[in-house]
């Protein structure tokens, strides 16, 4: 990792890469307003792709994992300035099956390593947008975690240099190809219209009380090493999702998964967040370790209204989860299937038919207890009938990340358009950007469509 | 009392009875056959509206009733275990009582809808019932009891007018 801001310009670039880059330049800038332009790959490539890793820490090796069950994804090679995470890549893979040549930069990677053509992009933010960048411009396909970036120029840079290289970048908002979630939006509210009319949506994802990660004494790294790729310390480089420099904090890390899906469902970009939230608990933390905002949706048929909660104190409140509440049901999604459940409105029209083409299915009914006045537990005239309950029967039976992966690899080999290409996922990290800064001001911040587009 | 209204009288109780046995014969075999029914959980594609498997490729779990001798299970499990802690009911009483009870449901309940020795078909899965009966009283089911004592009740008609039974495979 030797650069630390996007290239600007092809000077570091070989004649025929330069004009093979040009001509896919202009051959993207040409199909500009198609988003599918950038979903997908040239038909033609062999079945077998030399996938490179860049960054093993917690979330990379997820993935790596995650890639060892796709049939076709060779690994090449590792990349991590962190000697330890580096070998620990290195020792894994060769354990199955793939003798993988390591390094430290990811610039001397892309230099080396000539039959590349993947690269699976996984270490701190801050890195993202200039690991991504050289990787587009060195000819590659990228898959990167989100967040994009931790700053909005970041991620900006990271859309254009995929227009202007023509070559796939598929940002990890790994839910956009989960078939559970595509079933739930494409087929419950898209064609079932399950809901009725959506009022109101929240999500959160709350977790317990963290200490932060240490390293074993004798795989520090030195002060020259990490100041050469931007750290100022152990503590910090293996705590940056705490820190300004490095990431976006928790309502980056958690809740850009979340608000994805707001945005995704709603099919639009927010108009208005407002927010509230602190550091108060971490003292040796910068970021918030608390934050609730309200997003405004305007959709076709009315305003909806969006809330997000993260909690890093307490993981009270059913885990992690996205709600969608309408007229006539509520869907409450998440990864983990037991958050997952759907509720019928009294009033709605009956969801048989949906039943019977096993879009949903009835919740099996609880154990009737002795007491009969248990089945009337309302406490006042003015409360609702309780809802039934449904769930959702799709299944996931791969690791939560392998089908966002597969995309990414399919459309590698021209099979198919990227789930979440590069200027979709900005749309959300915008949305992430801008609820940080209606914490950070506590202010209401409008959106301007202008500000969704890359 | 005049002939004709005699014969009515016996038209009535030969429907009455013919009735209680097509219920109690029903409900014995349809008992006795769900003691070998179980479920399964099968993965098959979503299908879209036009019935092609949805463009997500997702896979819903079905369950799906099924029926074999290998499912074969007496009474569910955890009254099975409540029956085990019961002193009154030695292993080596409920072991061939659990194994025989399905099938007997069912040959008793064949013979009652056929009119097969319908007198003694009656009388034993009157016993049956009252066996049954029994396990229940021991772990204080009292809704069952009631349930049990009402099928009883119907077998005790019964047979109070075999006198009158037709359409029967055997005579008594």
């Amino acid at each position: 990792m030797s650069s630390r801001e996007p290239a600007t310009d092809a000077g570091g670039l070989g004649r025929r890469r330069f004009l093979k880059t040009a001509t896919a330049a202009s051959l993207s800038l040409a199909l500009a307003p198609l988003r599918s332009a950038y979903g997908q790959a040239a038909a033609g490539g062999g079945d077998t792709i030399n996938v490179a890793l860049v960054g093993i820490g917690a979330q990379g090796r997820v993935l790596m994992d995650a890639m060892l069950k796709i049939p076709g994804v060779r690994f090449v090679a590792v990349c991590d300035i962190w000697p330890y995470a580096r070998t620990y890549g290195q020792r894994y893979l060769k354990k199955n099956g793939f003798e993988v040549r390591a390094y430290e930069s990811h610039r001397e990677m892309l230099d080396s390593e000539k039959d590349l053509q993947a690269v699976i992009v996984a270490c701190p933010d801050f890195w993202h947008a200039p690991i991504t960048n050289d990787c587009l411009r060195s000819g590659h396909h990228v898959y990167c975690e989100k967040m994009m970036s931790n700053t909005i120029e970041g991620a900006r840079s990271m859309v254009r240099t995929m227009r202007e290289t023509g070559k796939l970048l598929q940002i990890g908002h790994q839910r956009r190809s989960n078939p559970r979630y595509l079933v739930a939006r494409n087929r419950l509210l898209g064609e079932a219209h399950l809901l009725g009319r959506i009022t109101a949506a929240n999500g959160q994802w709350n977790r317990a009380v963290s200490a932060d990660l240490g390293w074993p004494n004798h795989t520090a790294m030195t002060s020259e090493q990490l100041a050469k790729y931007g750290y100022a310390d152990m503590h910090q480089f293996r705590n940056w999702r705490w820190f300004k420099k490095y990431g976006g904090g928790p309502l980056s890390d958690l809740g850009a998964h979340q608000i994805d899906i707001f945005n995704w469902f709603f099919d639009t970009s927010p108009s208005t967040v407002i927010g509230s939230g602190g550091r108060d608990y971490y003292t040796g933390h910068e970021w918030l370790d608390n934050a609730m905002v309200i997003y405004e949706f305007k959709l076709a048929d009315g305003m909806a209204r969006a809330f997000y909660q993260v909690q890093t104190t307490t993981s009270a409140g059913g885990g992690y989860f996205e709600q969608f509440m309408g007229t006539e049901g509520t869907l409450r999604m998440s990864e983990n299937p037991k958050y997952t459940q759907i509720y019928r409105e009294a009033a709605a029209p009956s969801w048989d038919a949906w039943i019977s083409r096993h879009l949903i299915a009835a919740q099996k009914a609880p154990p009737k207890s002795d007491d009969d006045t248990a089945a009337d537990d309302k406490v006042d005239a003015r409360e609702t009938a309780e809802l039934a309950a449904y769930y959702l029967p799709v299944i996931l039976s791969k690791a939560i990340h392998q089908p966002h992966l597969e995309n990414f690899f399919n459309a590698v080999r021209g099979k198919g358009t990227l789930n979440c290409p590069a200027d979709e996922a900005f749309k959300s990290e915008m949305s992430v950007f801008k609820a940080i800064e209606a914490v950070e001001t506590r202010s209401l911040v409008t959106c301007q469509p202008s500000d969704f587009i890359a | 009392m005049s002939d004709s209204q005699n014969n009515t009288s016996d038209c009535g109780s030969m429907l009455a009875l013919l009735l209680l046995r097509v219920w109690l014969g029903v409900r014995a075999v349809l008992t006795g056959i769900e003691k070998f029914a179980d479920s399964r959980v099968l993965q098959v594609p979503l299908l879209d509206a036009q019935g092609k498997p949805d463009s997500s490729g997702a896979m819903v779990e079905v369950t799906q009733k099924f029926y074999s001798l290998h499912s074969y299970h007496a009474i569910p499990d955890s009254m099975k275990e409540r029956f085990s802690q019961e002193p009154l009911l030695p292993v080596f009483l409920t072991t061939p009582y659990y194994a025989v009870l399905g099938w007997a449901l069912i040959a008793l309940g064949i013979a009652v809808l056929l009119g097969l020795w319908t007198r003694a078909s009656l009388f034993l899965m009157g016993l049956l019932y009252v066996s049954l009966t029994v396990g229940l009283i021991l772990i204080k089911q009292d809704g069952g009891i009631s349930w049990l004592a009402i099928h009883v009740a119907l077998i005790a008609i019964a047979l109070s007018l075999t006198k009158h039974n037709r359409f029967a495979l055997t005579r008594t």
